[in-house]
């Protein structure tokens, strides 16, 4: 369980994909102009990586070393599209939003990382767990930076008016640069974080001691 | 050989059974989407022409003057049998590429009403073409597009003159008020061939 626990966290901070590992970037910085994008984005790519990961490691004794990735995209890609045509369906207006984004979680670093490099090695179960930190590594990310972004440049949240009317938006914040420039602080927060929580882990090592 | 061939056969496997799921998941939401696309259309061709009962797609028969616009598609809006006017779904290129919207034009020559249905320019200057709150005219709270709705195909339709502009976007501001006058040219025309064809 605990072994659990720790596969989890480690796609939250100390592995964080955005922060850490740094794959997946460009559909990151492209949909955080808004909350619900944001939200949007980051339960779709979760929804995909978990459910790649857990077939891929069901039947990773079965795929054959030489034509491994063809058949991860293979797998990524109908879930993908799995995902793409439910949100075109049942949420029309985040789809189209979103837009082309979907589509391109095919291609996303991310999933096809820890296909690779976990889920292709590991027991089901630690590779649901890993996707499931990972996804949600991802979405905390993409909905703080959005967040950031959208109360800036547009002065609202989940386009709820929260900024005073005569605040004048910092447009910035919603083009690129500015989205580059909130990642970055991103980056320093969660490396920042993992510095604190590396020296509570260590503190009770030191008292043992 | 037979390793190729049992790669081939896993591989094919694999293929196979996501194209099963796609298929059931296709099959499911198949429907749904395409009820959408009509619903949301159909909306759009009723917020140009309130009063109108019927949209019949035209194939064809009306076409751009020149290269710079395509027209998607066009619909003859008729009530009760008697034609309203023409609404055309025109692309065109802005600032950010592919810009696509709908141009209503009643039968009196007037454009009954334009809508961006899609824009990719920038956020916060030419995407407010699509953005409800975003006005030309604050005090009549007019948006970009809305200004266009009455305005006689006579006008001369050039930006900073008959048409405000967009601030500071006048590149966005010009493609659409183009892609307006020529959606407008081309319904007139069709307007002016089918009341003769019907006399």
């Amino acid at each position: 369980m605990k072994r659990l626990v720790g596969i989890f966290v480690r796609g939250l901070v100390a592995e964080n994909p955005l922060l850490m590992l740094m794959i997946g970037l460009c559909s990151a910085l492209a949909v955080t102009t808004s909350v619900e994008n944001a939200i949007g984005m980051g339960l779709a790519m979760t929804f995909v990586i978990v459910f790649a990961e857990l077939v891929i490691s069901l039947f990773r004794k079965l795929i054959p070393n030489s034509v491994r990735i063809p058949t991860f995209i293979i797998v990524i890609a109908a879930f993908t599209t799995i995902i793409d045509l439910s949100m075109k369906a049942y949420f029309p207006e985040l789809s189209k939003s979103l837009g082309v984004f979907i589509p391109l979680i095919v291609v996303n670093c991310i999933i096809m990382g820890r296909v690779e490099a976990f889920a292709s090695k590991e027991k089901p179960l630690d590779a649901v767990v890993d996707a499931l930190g990972m996804g949600l590594g991802y979405t905390w990310v993409l909905v703080g930076i959005a967040a950031f972004r959208e109360l800036l440049g547009n002065g609202t949240l989940l386009s709820a008016q929260i900024m005073p009317e005569a605040y004048q938006p910092i447009l910035f914040f919603t083009l690129p640069p500015g989205g580059f420039l909130v990642f970055a602080l991103f980056i320093s927060f969660n490396i920042w974080l993992k510095r604190v929580l590396d020296r509570s882990d260590r503190a009770p090592v030191k008292e043992a001691a | 050989m037979k390793e190729t061939l049992k790669l081939g056969l896993v591989l094919a496997a694999f293929a196979a059974g996501a194209c099963v799921a796609l298929a059931l998941v296709y099959t499911v939401t198949g429907p749904t989407i395409e009820g959408h696309e009509i619903k949301q259309l159909e909306m759009s061709l009723k917020e140009l022409f309130p009063a109108a009962d019927s949209f019949r797609a035209l194939d064809g028969d009306v076409a751009p003057k020149d290269g710079s616009v395509k027209f998607d598609q066009t619909y003859e809006v008729t009530r009760a049998g008697a034609p309203l006017g023409v609404a055309i779904k025109v692309r065109g290129s802005s600032y950010g590429g592919d810009t696509t919207m709908l141009v209503g034009v009643g039968t009196d020559r007037r454009i009954t009403g334009v809508k961006v249905l899609d824009i990719k320019d920038t956020p916060g200057l030419g995407a407010n073409a699509k953005s409800p709150t975003y006005f030309v005219d604050k005090s009549t709270k007019t948006t970009f597009p809305g200004q266009f709705a009455g305005k006689p195909l006579s006008d001369p339709f050039e930006v900073k003159k008959d048409v405000v502009a967009i601030t500071a976007s006048t590149i966005t501001s010009k493609a659409l008020t183009n892609m307006v006058k020529q959606a407008g040219i081309a319904a007139a025309e069709y307007l002016e061939r089918s009341a003769q064809g019907g006399k």
